[in-house]
């Protein structure tokens, strides 16, 4: 009976409105029958229930000895028994670090092209940050969510969020200041990546941190479904400065769309896919460099849109794991570039139109504590083009990087990691083999990691 | 607009539990296999862990997520066991019925009174669990409790087959009796038993025999050589009756301290499933026997 309705109701969803009112009036007669039959069904349901109910009332309690009152034990959940607290976790991250290149040209080592921000890495000690992450559940309606890093330059702030626990629907709402959850990698905190830094597709579009924390809101819906699907949507200032950047004259100006979907392979096996775009209005200055002779910089007003697919296939049985992983980003950017001279005037207005693409494709194999991995990035794989009035500019080879990382995980809060990186992201500039050894330490809070 | 609200209430008709089975979400064998128990035919079961897996390193899946979020009720261990995973889980399925304090959330711990409460929760002492050993499904005593617990907790979802849900879980209280006697003439009573892992407290506790070692100093951390050189030492003297490993654990520690000591190494079947238990009175048979 009832899939009789789903079809007709079907049918009525993919048939188009206009060639089928008449139909339409005969169906939904048909199905105002069904509704109030259903109804009844209900009704009688709903006495049979009570009548029970009543029947229980009148009957003694069944073996009270082994009823228990649940109520007064803790539930386990989040970490602890003090419920009411908030959980704390700091997460140190170290790094030691060498380079064929002096620190002064790692310093200003970008991606040409795509951006002039170097990786921030320096030889010898690196401490990235100690990460202060605080969480609780504010009622029953929200959990709340803050993530302090200490750094160099002091404490700030990285996110600080509210998640709505009690929506209907398979609705959820996020507000504040977060890592947008558009890309799953863009979310990850720095200790949870698979290799000490970020793909190079993601420094050269959003830079070395990705796009960071922003203010905004998002909506997210799960439908009931028999295996995983999530559509996204949000709305966020636009602070990264290299995608979009801070904006004189409009409020929040940079938005993103993202759909998940997940299938179990095997028992042991799952495969994960998501497009996903984060699009706005761009104002940067990150992406030349000054010019060489007249030190003049370069100030892009325009819009922006980054398209990614990512696919990940995660093995694990037993005390074995395999990660494969893989993504594909494509930039497309139109907008109008001004070379500024030392004194803040525009000298020169051109059409600046960017069209470049960039993936990875990644492995990573652990057994018990130990753990081995791959990396493989290249720029520019289908497209290229970076045109000032019209001219496609040419900066040189195509930009590429390799790395190889092992690990060892003390304990599940404890782990080192030693990575090599030959990267030719410089393009036709020096090369630069590096070496990584990374620490990294968690204490408090148990923290559950996401897909 | 009345037609709206027709097809918007058929929508709601259609997606109503009314007449549909109740969905229970478990995360270990052992409760999926207690709801099908208790619930028999009128529920509809999804174990999230595999017998195969770790139950201490499990990691969050999409599609237990989609699992989750269609479920009527959570059933799970508690005392801090799938504190890697279930927090993610609640949070993402966006399923306020299984939220804790919401009738869908149903603690298997809270039926339970925990052994090894620690007084130090420092990681210094390895992964300890702060709210006491979470391996009490070894049990009868406590799995009767849990039974009745599940049996009330399911009737408040679906109360018209309340009286279904307590004479079952009446009829499992009843076989665990039944069947402890013929457990109790095992024997196991006042045998010493070194172990892998703390997993066996609940049992050891219930019938009587001990356990004198373990190859884990701390637990979820490799053993240390002169750990393992002391215990092996210890054993030689004592000469305890088995090395006790499950089989998800890397059984190379235990073969190393079997060779050293010649006392046998027993792979316990740890969760239903394993050595080819269908449910868990199947798995205490098995269990027992291993340890004989
Ligand atoms: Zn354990």
């Amino acid at each position: 009976m009832r899939t009789s309705i789903l079809a007709a109701l079907l049918g009525a969803a993919l048939m188009p409105f206009s060639a089928m009112a008449d139909d339409l009036d005969l169906r939904l007669k048909k199905l105002d029958s069904e509704v109030s039959r259903q109804a009844e069904t209900i009704i009688n349901q709903q006495k049979a229930i009570e009548e029970l109910k009543d029947s229980l009332k009148n009957r003694p309690a069944a073996e009270p000895a082994l009823t228990v009152d649940s109520s007064s034990k803790t539930s386990g959940f989040f970490g602890g028994s003090l419920m009411n607290n908030p959980y704390i976790s700091v997460i140190l991250d170290a790094k030691g670090y060498v380079s064929n290149l002096k620190n002064g040209q790692l310093a200003g080592r970008g991606v040409p092209g795509y951006t002039t921000e170097g990786t921030g890495l320096r030889n010898g000690f690196n401490v990235d940050a100690a990460e202060l992450l605080i969480f609780a559940p504010v009622d029953p309606y929200f959990n709340l969510y803050t993530n302090i890093p200490v750094t160099d330059s002091g404490a700030f702030l990285e996110e600080a969020y509210v998640v709505t626990t009690g929506l209907p629907a398979g609705l959820q709402v996020k507000g504040g200041r977060f890592k947008s959850n558009a890309s799953r990698l863009n979310s990850q905190h720095p200790h949870a990546w698979a290799f000490a830094e970020l793909p190079l597709a993601y420094r050269s579009f959003l830079g070395p941190e990705a796009l960071g924390g922003d203010n905004g809101v998002q909506l997210t819906w799960l439908p009931s479904l028999p295996f995983y699907s999530l559509l996204g949507f949000e709305v966020l200032q636009g602070a990264n400065p290299l995608l979009f950047g801070d904006d004189d004259n409009l409020g929040p100006h940079a938005f993103s769309a993202y759909a998940r979907a997940s299938f179990d392979t095997s028992d042991d096996s799952s495969l994960y896919l998501s497009p996903w775009v984060m699009f706005g209005s761009t104002r940067t200055t990150g992406i030349l460099p000054a010019d060489d002779v007249t030190g003049n910089s370069f100030d892009l007003r325009g819009n922006s849109a980054l398209y990614g697919i990512e696919a990940l296939w995660k093995w694990k049985s037993g005390r074995q794991k395999l990660t494969l992983q893989g993504e594909y980003l494509y930039l497309v950017q139109n907008g109008e570039l001004s070379e500024i001279d030392a004194a803040g005037s525009s000298v020169k207005l051109e059409a600046l139109k960017r069209h470049q693409d960039g993936a990875y494709l990644q492995a990573v194999y652990h057994l018990d504590r130990f753990g081995i991995g791959a990396r493989y990035d290249r720029m520019e794989i289908f497209s290229d083009t970076f045109e000032r009035s019209g001219a496609n500019q040419s900066f040189g080879g195509k930009p590429w990087r390799v790395s190889a990382m092992t690990e060892y995980h003390f304990t599940e809060f404890s782990r080192v990691r030693a990575q090599f990186n030959h990267d030719r992201s410089d393009r036709d500039g020096r090369v630069n083999n590096e070496g990584i050894l990374q620490f990294t330490f968690t204490i408090g809070a148990h923290g559950a990691h996401a897909f | 607009m009345q037609r709206i609200l027709i097809l918007l209430s058929v929508i709601l008709l259609l997606s109503s539990p009314a007449c549909a089975a109740v969905k229970v979400v478990a995360t270990l064998p052992w409760i999926g296999s207690l709801a099908k128990e208790i619930g028999g035919d009128k529920v509809d079961v999804t174990t999230l862990v595999k017998v195969s897996q770790d139950p201490h390193s499990i990691e969050a899946k999409p599609s237990m997520i989609a699992a989750t979020r269609r479920a009527d009720i959570l059933m799970y261990n508690g005392l801090d066991l799938e504190i890697g995973y279930l927090p993610i889980l609640m949070e993402s399925a966006r399923n306020p019925v299984i939220n804790p304090g919401n009738p869908g959330n149903f603690n298997c711990s809270a039926y339970v009174t925990a052994l090894e409460i620690p007084t130090s929760t420092g990681r210094e002492n390895g992964d300890v669990h702060p709210l006491g050993n979470p391996h009490y499904h070894l049990s009868p005593a406590n799995m009767k409790k849990i039974a009745v617990g599940m049996g009330e907790r399911l009737g408040k979802a679906d109360p018209v087959h309340a009286g279904f849900y307590r004479g079952n879980a009446a009829r499992f209280s009843t076989q665990v009796d039944r069947k402890m006697k013929e457990w109790q003439g095992s024997r196991l009573k006042g045998k010493q038993f070194v172990s892998q892992h703390r997993f066996f407290e609940y049992l050891a506790a219930e019938f009587g025999f001990s356990i004198v070692g373990y190859l884990e100093d701390k637990p979820g951390i490799p053993p240390g050589s002169a750990h393992v050189q002391s215990l092996i030492a210890g054993m030689v003297k004592q000469k305890p009756h088995a090395i006790l490993s499950t089989s998800y654990h890397d059984q190379k520690p235990a073969r190393f301290v079997s060779s050293k000591t010649g006392v046998r190494t027993v792979t316990v079947p740890h969760d239903v499933g394993a050595g080819g238990s269908r449910d868990w009175f199947w798995l205490m048979d098995a269990v027992i026997a291993s340890l004989e």
